[in-house]
């Protein structure tokens, strides 16, 4: 009786499982052969090349209110950027749409040229029009505040556009970072858009084909576009949101490259065949810092904060958190951007002296709460390393964990709190600093900002940022860069603050 | 026939909980710790672009303002639209309602195959060698993390033996109840880790049948096979059916873990990422539309159970 029972009950495991997999390997064989069809078809004429980022149901054409890294992705590469940040040119920045920025001498004006030839996918020229309204659409669309930049520094609303070629913009107040502010992110895009559909006419190279949120969008290369035309035939931007899930249809070869993953995948994805890791350079890494309120006991002595800056063992950071894919930070932001002072005396790690700060300081055995939460790849990783740092020196130190995407919530409750984590991403210091805390760092940054000489303007940035080294209230701790897997054969991806696809190349 | 009214009452409390359901919901949101405007604006905005941002998502209204406004749009048949993405929430709701109910709906299929025969098939050879086993390879089954199913199929079918994609990547223009091979495992996933409580739930109770003075009665009498198993089995259903519809219903909104895994975020999935941001029109409509989902499903297993019961005490 037993055996018999057992033997129909493997049959019809068995069974079940044939038809399971009859059922569904009839699909996928399907499928796998339409792909290869596409494949060789694509082979021969520059090919398509899948890839897959965090994206989600948010996910929209709307690149000023985009709040995934995929909006930004997609947008870069339908509408062509005025300039760019590039630490290794001249002035900072490269310049694309725009052919030039000029500085008055007062710094009070600047004066930008329009590329000629550059062309909408509708068949219109790009005029300074365009540009004007590029710059404006922020503030008239109600972008996301990292896209409000440029209003920051100059009065839109004065702005004009005297002839085709030239915008003019004025200064709130004098600044000679202005050229940071325009090619931070800001994309070109025709004169009155309102809405941004598939249809709506662009200037990047690459069209929109089609478009689903959260699932994924087809690109085609565009025969407009006034740049070096791309080589790929078609991109498709794939959204899976799980790290995990993007690394298994990489390795499965279902997208060819990924972008955003963890350092522990990327030290496992290191040794799979086929597949090659990289991570973006600086200065396109995220500053992972953690915030000490001055406002707060015991930190409104500047022995305590040096104290922990100096307790904090950054190597061992640098080493177990993300397998040496980060660069130990020097409490100082903007890191690999030409005002960066690389003279800055690299912060050691020294506990006795720490130890012998604090006590100077009588908080010896003080308690503190560090609040953290998964913002960014490594950070609740490192805020546990960091209590352990300060509990070596005598800190009753907690971490408080909070859940994903919980940290800046209640931003006024966050900017309160004694002790907690934070990240800024790339960019320049100077127009990134937040005044109010720091009179004489504040004063110096105004001057680094606005003064008539590059020189002296170098001086005080360099001056702002050895206070701040000195007497500041964060632990820069790393600057963590992006990380990103692609299968073998794809190349030409920049990895950007954002990966740059349009120069990419696919070969089998 | 007293079926209708039956039913007409159960709709009725479905409305009054629905209602109850969305009060208590932005009640809850409310009092969580921070707004959409957090979420929106990023480390890096100024004061000022906080506060603009607040006063264009309406946040700077009171909050029993805001909810009679939605409530309002709600009863016209306007969900609103997300505060993070400026998407339409019955957009949002349908593409996500798609993505669950094609992996949950073959889900319960196996669910129903796997418990139904194993269960009835354990209960009336209660003690058998295959009745332990069943019995303990289900309990290992129950005990199981989502997470650790999920990863042993990819393991077994998209690294061992690659038969199967592992992440449901689905052309645009197409649904994906068109590519069986993309549902396959995460609706496998699913079943694994819920048929095991049906199953023992159907076993037990089919075994308790079996030793009941009725069913001994029907086999004195001569009943054998598939007459003698209906007999049983209507009789023994009930409280699985019951386990059966409360565990599906929970699978519409709980399988985040293997939605998330397998990429076929669903309707528990896109509530989470809403909470977290705090995108208060997109939690609204998606609790309430897996609050009306589970009290339907629950409805519908209340009613099977009834025409069960009926079936009996007519024969």
């Amino acid at each position: 009786m037993a055996t018999r029972s057992r033997r129909l009950g493997a049959g019809v495991a068995a069974a079940l499982t044939v038809a399971l997999v009859a059922g569904c390997g009839g699909g996928s064989e399907a499928d796998s052969a339409d792909n290869a069809g596409s494949g060789e078809k694509a082979a021969a004429t520059g090919g398509t090349l899948r890839a897959a980022f965090a994206g989600g149901a948010s996910e929209t054409l709307n690149y000023l209110q985009g709040p995934t890294a995929l909006d930004y992705v997609r947008a870069k590469l339908v509408h062509a950027p005025l300039c760019e940040l590039d630490p290794q040119a001249e002035d900072g920045v490269s310049y694309r749409v725009l052919e030039s920025i000029d500085v008055s001498d007062d710094l009070g004006e600047y004066t930008l040229k329009v590329r000629s030839g550059v062309k909408f996918s509708d068949g219109s020229d790009l005029t300074s029009k365009d540009v004007l309204y590029s710059l404006q659409a922020p503030t008239l669309l109600q972008g996301l505040p990292f896209t409000q930049l440029v209003s920051r520094g100059f009065d839109l609303k004065k702005a004009s556009a005297p002839d085709a070629s030239t915008v003019v913009l004025p200064t709130l107040a004098p600044i000679a970072d202005g050229r940071d502010l325009i090619c931070q992110s800001m994309l070109a895009i025709k004169d009155g858009t309102k809405e941004f559909t598939p249809e709506t006419p662009s200037s990047g190279p690459f069209r929109i084909t089609g478009f689903e949120a959260g699932r994924s969008t087809t690109l085609a290369r565009s025969d407009s576009y006034y740049g070096q035309a791309p080589t790929l035939d078609a991109i498709e931007l794939v959204s899976i949101a799980d790290p995990t899930a993007r690394v298994n249809a990489l390795q499965q070869g279902q997208v060819d490259y990924i972008s955003g993953i963890a350092p522990a995948q990327a030290q496992t994805l290191e040794g799979a065949d086929g597949v090659s890791v990289t991570s973006s350079e600086l200065p396109y890494a995220s500053y992972l810092q953690f915030g000490m309120n001055p406002q707060t006991k015991p930190f409104d002595d500047e022995r305590v904060r040096e104290a922990f800056k100096l307790a904090v063992d950054r190597d061992r950071i640098v080493k177990n958190v993300y397998f040496g894919r980060a660069f130990v930070g020097n409490d100082v932001p903007g890191m690999g951007f030409p005002t960066y002072d690389t003279e800055l005396e690299q912060r050691a790690h020294d506990p006795r002296k720490a130890q012998q700060l604090l006590a100077e300081a009588g908080a010896e055995g003080m308690e503190v709460e560090l609040t953290a939460g998964p913002e960014m790849p490594g950070m609740l990783e490192t805020a546990t390393l960091i209590v352990e740092d300060l509990k070596a020196i005598g800190v009753k130190a907690t971490l408080n964990e909070l859940p994903a995407g919980q940290l800046f919530t209640d931003y006024p409750a966050y900017q309160k709190l004694p002790f907690k984590a934070g990240y800024n991403p790339p960019a320049t210091f100077e127009p990134n600093y937040t005044p109010g805390t720091f009179p004489e760092v504040d004063a110096l940054v105004a001057t680094a900002r606005s003064a008539p000489s590059k020189e002296d303007r170098l001086t005080a940035s360099h001056e702002a940022q050895k206070l701040l080294w000195k007497e500041g209230s964060q632990i820069g701790a790393v600057f963590v860069p992006s990380i990103s897997a692609a299968r073998e054969g794809v190349s030409g991806v920049r990895e950007l603050q954002f990966p740059d696809l349009a120069q990419a190349t696919v070969s089998e | 026939m007293r079926l209708l009214p039956w039913i007409a009452v159960r709709v009725a409390m479905l409305a009054v909980s629905l209602t109850v359901l969305s009060v208590l919901v932005f009640w809850a949101t409310e009092v969580l710790p921070g707004d959409a405007v957090g979420a929106v604006s990023g480390p890096e905005a100024t004061d000022a672009e906080r506060a603009a941002v607040r006063v264009s998502l309406g946040l700077d209204r009171p909050a029993p303002e805001r909810f009679l406004k939605w409530a309002g749009a709600v009863l016209r048949g306007d969900l609103g639209t997300s505060m993070v993405s400026n998407r339409d929430v019955g957009e949002i709701l349908t593409e996500r309602a798609g993505a669950s109910l094609a992996v949950v709906i073959p889900a319960a299929v196996l669910i129903l195959l796997f418990a139904g025969g194993l269960g009835i098939w354990a209960g009336l050879r209660a003690g058998s060698r295959l009745d332990r086993w069943l019995t303990g390879s289900t309990l290992a089954l129950v005990g199981t993390p989502d997470f650790l199913i999920a990863t042993a199929l990819l393991l077994v079918f998209t690294l061992w033996w690659p038969v199967l994609p592992a992440v449901a990547i689905v052309p645009l223009g197409q649904s994906l109840w068109q590519h069986p091979d993309l549902i396959a495992l995460p609706a496998l996933a699913l079943a694994l880790g819920g048929f095991g409580s049906t199953m023992r739930l159907l076993r037990a109770s089919v075994t308790q049948t079996t030793s009941t003075p009725y069913a001994e009665f029907a086999r004195l009498n001569g009943v054998r096979g598939a007459r003698y198993v209906r007999t049983i089995v209507t009789n023994a259903a009930g409280p699985a059916v019951h386990a059966f519809t409360i565990m599906t219903a929970g699978l519409l909104g709980g399988g985040i873990v293997v939605e998330t895994l397998f990429n076929v975020p669903g309707l528990g999935y896109e509530l989470a990422r809403a909470v977290a941001t705090r995108d208060v029109p997109a939690v609204q409509g998606l609790s309430l539309t897996l609050g009306a989902a589970t009290l339907l499903i629950l409805l519908a297993g209340d009613l099977a159970v009834r025409l069960l019961n009926r079936g009996k005490e007519a024969s």
